[in-house]
């Protein structure tokens, strides 16, 4: 199976934005980019679902954007996490680490 | 909060700037892939394309971002505003107390607001009024000699040939109006079979009128200038209110013919349904006749007076008019005209005439007098309104604080799991705004009712309501507005507080502790209700005691078992000749009548609104100097006059039956005469006194003194008067003109008892003496000096309605405080009585509490009160006799404040006192 073609389970995405942001700043290329570094080319966020999905955790209140200059000098929107986004990051790591805990003893056993 | 409506503003007014922003950072998205794939070796259209492809539509991601940002706001609004509601329904109880209170607060305010909008804001219902403006700045009426009817040489009312002066020799007007300044008293009727006669009011207009403001008729033609030629065909247009009301809206009135005060007069026309005249009137003109037929249809041929001012002037400026050179102008022509009138070639009238000058006002609302008259009642009564919702505001926002401590673990949980500061003052703020928008709705309902009654109280005479009670769209607006501000006045503090909580504190068990902010600010938040309440009882007392003063003071008169009867020989078609045969006639009729003890015929009765006023002029004391008042008022007295009104003779004699239109002429002053037109021991009695002119000083010789009565108002002193026999002519128009003067107006009946069935009786004995001679109007005398006070009685009703409002608010804002204090305390008085406290100290305990922040409240209250009185002009024209320092109101309040007070702390006191040590010491 093409890593590219995995379904993102329910509030991947979320989780995903939340920890490439958890070091700096990024605008919405470095954003996709840090992801997929961050999952080995894994994931390959496309603009279609990656601007919807930073917009809604704008209005959530996790992320909070300014205009700052791009490496190539232009004009580029970027996002970093505010505390409500840090704790969010912090309790979704806990729910994936158990999640994936579970998931492992559930399926490992026979 | 903030953030929040930026965000709101950002999308509801600048989705433009979201889509601009939203733009820019997908071209850079697609920029920085683009460079990336050059730098991997792609050409760069090959890049751009290859990303473009890659990115899909960027319509759609702009249009699914887009929805986002929207359906993200709007559900936070829903969230916030659903939250809000289950709030509420978790405790009803809250909830209703605080729409009810919000309802009364923002009632009374928007009740008020009705008023201040339909009299002070709006204009006269005819096109672009603001382009109307009003030639003076006072209402000053009716018929005045124009030698005196200026106020500090500003002219307002004007003889006609001025009126026309100022219309030939001004090209600034489109069109310049004139408009009888009184009414005029007509007797209607359809010249068509045996139609009855009504008692209507008519107004004479210039034929311009309508012309003037842009009123087109309902049916029928207008008046035309054509109208108000020398020798046109008699005319007049109808009100449409008159004309449904008198003529059931039958359209054969229209082009009909009319007899008016016996004159025919043709009805060429009905005005529009919302026009009301040019001024906001409790009875505004039936009919509008043409200044031309004033000679004839009117008394006074006023008309014809070059030196007598009747009428008010209203014009439409052309565009572009600079109205401070117009009124130069216009001061400039006054000069001229008047300088032609005989009364102003005197060294007094010299002096007049360098002084006259007219002021230009904005004409929007036409003859503004009712406004005058009411704003400044209007204004306090807004003040006072708003004192009230202020109170109201404190204790909702007591409440809420008291339910937002009971609500502090709930609070801090949301806290502790992560909500925002600002999410929690947006919530409560939220809260706040709902719960005021709730009052405000249930407010628009008391408002509708409110302005009912105000309206009830204050047009008490009312033909036609000059206002109407249902609320217009400003006023809807206004209420809104109202309660948004209420909602954020007390949704404020309670949200700052609990955004300040420790969630620490509240999980650590924060229902022992006996002290903290909220506390404080809730006892300051009483404090404050009772110092508002403290400074409404004061302004309720004062005004209490001030109607009461003006009812109760000594007018000089005995009202006790007296009718007025209202009549108009004039309108019967009676020549002067016969005026002698119908006054005894009247006398002797009435007289026949049983229980009658003396009948009195006059011009005018004390305080029913009329007065004549003329220039005296005392024999042997030449022409008065210039500036001097040597104004009297000037009435006609039958021989038992005096006695029917109860007005004291203190010296010489009264009228007699000898006393007629061919023997000496004698006259009756009242003191004040005596006072300002001779010297301190000269004797009046035998002196000699005429009026108008010097040449007339021999027509009266001075044969009594009255007591003074209050004719003219029932507040300021007694002007001087003077009283002479029905008949006997005071030289006031040349002999060849009607001398109007010799018609008695009204008819006063001293009985032994006012029985029932008198009024009937009363109009069968008028009609039985001539049909012709109808009653226009009947009251008991006691009724008709009433009427003079409805204004100062419904300001004094109404304060004491809002006092005693603010005092129960107050009373249950110190209530709800002090019994939230007993309940957290519990256990400290449980303990306190356990080591030994006696139920009587526990009571004292609490109650001392509750008064100190009563007597704080009085202590701050009662200056302010003393402030507002020396200061705010409105109060201080409505007091009569009353100083601001009056210790037996201030007393009273202060009393009825502590009172309230005392109540509201000893229920809770009474249940501190009855804490079982055990069981307090064992709860939680």
């Amino acid at each position: 199976m093409s890593p590219s073609q995995f379904d993102l389970l329910q509030g991947t995405l979320d989780v995903l934005i939340l920890k490439a942001l958890a070091l700096q700043e990024l605008h919405g290329m470095g954003i996709s980019r840090r992801i997929s570094q961050m999952t080995g080319g894994a994931f390959d966020v496309k603009a279609g679902s990656l601007f919807p999905a930073l917009h809604r955790m704008e209005e959530a209140g996790w992320l909070r954007s300014t205009w700052g200059e791009s490496e190539t000098n232009r004009r580029a929107k970027f996002y970093s996490l505010t505390r409500a986004g840090k704790k969010q990051l912090q309790s979704e790591t806990e729910r994936w680490e158990q999640i994936s805990l579970v998931m492992a003893a559930a399926l490992g056993s026979s | 909060m903030i953030s929040r409506l930026r965000a709101l503003r950002r999308t509801l007014f600048h989705g433009d700037q979201l889509d601009n922003d939203l733009n820019e950072e997908l071209h850079a998205y697609v920029e920085l892939v683009s460079a990336e794939k050059v730098r991997g070796g792609m050409s760069p259209e090959e890049a751009y394309r290859d990303t473009r492809r890659e990115m899909g539509g960027a319509e759609q991601i702009k249009q699914r971002v887009r929805d986002i940002r929207s359906r993200a706001l709007l559900d936070r609004l829903v969230q916030d505003v659903r939250y809000a509601l289950r709030q509420m329904q978790k405790s009803p109880g809250f909830a209703v107390t605080a729409i009810l209170t919000l309802a009364l607060g923002i009632g009374a305010n928007t009740a008020i607001f009705t008023l201040v909008h339909a009299i002070l804001l709006k204009n006269l219902p005819v096109s672009d009024p603001k382009a109307l403006v009003r030639v003076g700045d006072h209402e000053d009426c009716c018929i005045l000699n124009e030698a005196a009817s200026s106020r500090e040489g500003s002219y307002s009312i004007f003889p006609y040939e001025t009126y026309k002066y100022f219309r030939e020799n001004t090209t600034e007007f489109e069109q310049l109006a004139a408009v009888q300044a009184g009414g005029a008293d007509l007797s209607a009727r359809q010249a068509v079979g045996n139609a009855v006669s009504h008692s209507s009011r008519g107004e004479f207009v210039s034929g311009n009128y309508f012309q003037t403001f842009g009123v087109r008729p309902f049916a029928g033609r207008s008046l035309m200038a054509t109208d108000d030629a020398d020798g046109a065909a008699p005319v007049a247009m109808l009100s449409y209110q008159a004309w449904q009301r008198d003529y059931a809206g039958d359209p054969s009135v229209i082009g009909g013919s009319f007899l008016m005060n016996t004159h025919p007069v043709t009805i060429i026309g009905v005005t529009p349904q919302e026009f009301y005249g040019d001024r906001l009137s409790e009875a505004p003109p039936d009919f509008y006749l043409p200044i031309s037929q004033e000679p004839i249809l009117g008394f006074y041929s006023a008309r014809n007076k070059t030196n007598l001012g009747w009428l008010f002037l209203v014009g439409r400026v052309k565009p572009g008019v600079a109205i401070g050179s117009l009124q130069e102008k216009m001061s400039g022509l006054l000069r001229q005209s008047l300088g032609e009138l005989k009364d102003f070639q005197t060294a007094q009238g010299r002096e007049l005439l360098a002084r006259a000058h007219v002021v230009l006002t904005p004409g929007g609302q036409g003859v503004a007098h009712m406004q005058h008259r009411a704003q400044s009642s209007l204004y306090l009564l807004m003040g006072l309104a708003g004192m009230v919702l202020l109170i109201a505001c404190a204790n909702i926002a007591n409440l809420t604080l008291v339910r937002g401590i009971a609500r502090r673990v709930e609070t801090s949980v949301r806290m502790a799991l992560g909500a925002g500061k600002a999410r929690i003052v947006r919530q409560m703020l939220t809260e706040s705004v709902v719960l005021a928008s709730l009052g405000g709705v249930a407010g628009l309902l008391v408002a509708y009712g409110g302005t009912k009654l105000l309206l009830g109280l204050m047009f008490t005479q009312a033909t036609v309501m000059p206002v109407d009670a249902a609320p217009s769209l400003p006023v809807i607006g206004f209420a809104f507005a109202v309660s948004l501000l209420t909602g954020l006045i007390f949704g404020v503090a309670p949200a700052w507080i609990s955004s300040k909580e420790q969630p620490a504190n509240a999980m650590r068990g924060a229902n022992r502790s006996t002290r903290d902010q909220s506390s404080l600010l809730q006892r300051s938040l009483v404090i404050l209700q009772a110092a508002l309440s403290v400074v409404l009882l004061i302004g309720a007392g004062l005004l209490g005691k001030s109607l009461n003063k003006l009812q109760h003071q000594n007018l000089g008169l005995e009202a006790e078992n007296r009718v007025i009867v209202d009549m108009n020989p004039l309108k019967a078609g009676y020549k002067p000749e016969r005026l002698d045969g119908l006054y005894q006639q009247i006398e002797d009729t009435f007289h026949a009548m049983p229980g009658v003890e003396h009948v009195g015929l006059t011009l005018y009765t004390p305080l029913n609104g009329d007065t004549w006023s003329f220039y005296a002029y005392v024999q042997g004391q030449g022409v008065p100097d210039p500036g001097h008042d040597a104004n009297t008022l000037f009435n006609r007295a039958s021989p038992e006059y005096f006695k029917a009104v109860g007005q004291q003779v203190l010296r010489g004699r009264t009228f007699t039956p000898a006393d007629t239109a061919t023997s000496q002429g004698v006259a009756v002053v009242n003191q004040a005469f005596v006072k300002k037109f001779f010297k301190r021991n000269e004797d009046p009695l035998g002196k000699h006194f005429g009026v108008i002119d010097i040449k007339n000083s021999g027509d009266f010789e001075i044969v009594g003194v009255v007591e003074d009565t209050k004719y003219q108002s029932a507040r300021d002193q007694p002007d001087a008067m003077v009283f002479t026999p029905m008949l006997q002519s005071a030289h006031l128009s040349p002999s060849k003109d009607l001398d109007s003067s010799l018609y008695a107006g009204q008819v006063v009946l001293h009985m032994k008892s006012l029985r029932p069935g008198l009024e009937e009786q009363v109009r069968k004995t008028l009609a039985s003496i001539d049909p012709n001679l109808s009653v226009d109007h009947y009251q008991t005398f006691e009724k008709q000096i009433e009427g003079n006070f409805s204004g100062e009685r419904m300001i004094a009703r109404l304060t004491l309605l809002f006092g005693i409002l603010a005092l129960v608010l107050a009373a249950v804002g110190l209530y709800g405080v002090t019994a939230y204090g007993v309940q957290r305390r519990t256990q400290e008085i449980g303990i306190r009585m356990a080591l030994g406290s006696s139920r009587g100290s526990v009571v004292g305990m609490v109650l001392r509490g509750a008064m100190l922040q009563t007597a704080v409240g009085l202590v701050i209250g009662v200056p302010v009160a003393l402030v507002c009185v020396r200061s705010i002009k409105p109060v201080q024209a409505q007091l009569y006799e009353v100083v601001g320092r009056d210790a037996g109101v201030i007393a009273a309040a202060v009393c009825t404040l502590a009172f309230a007070a005392s109540i509201a702390g000893i229920i809770p006191a009474r249940r501190a006192a009855s804490i079982d040590p055990a069981k307090a010491l064992r709860t939680e």
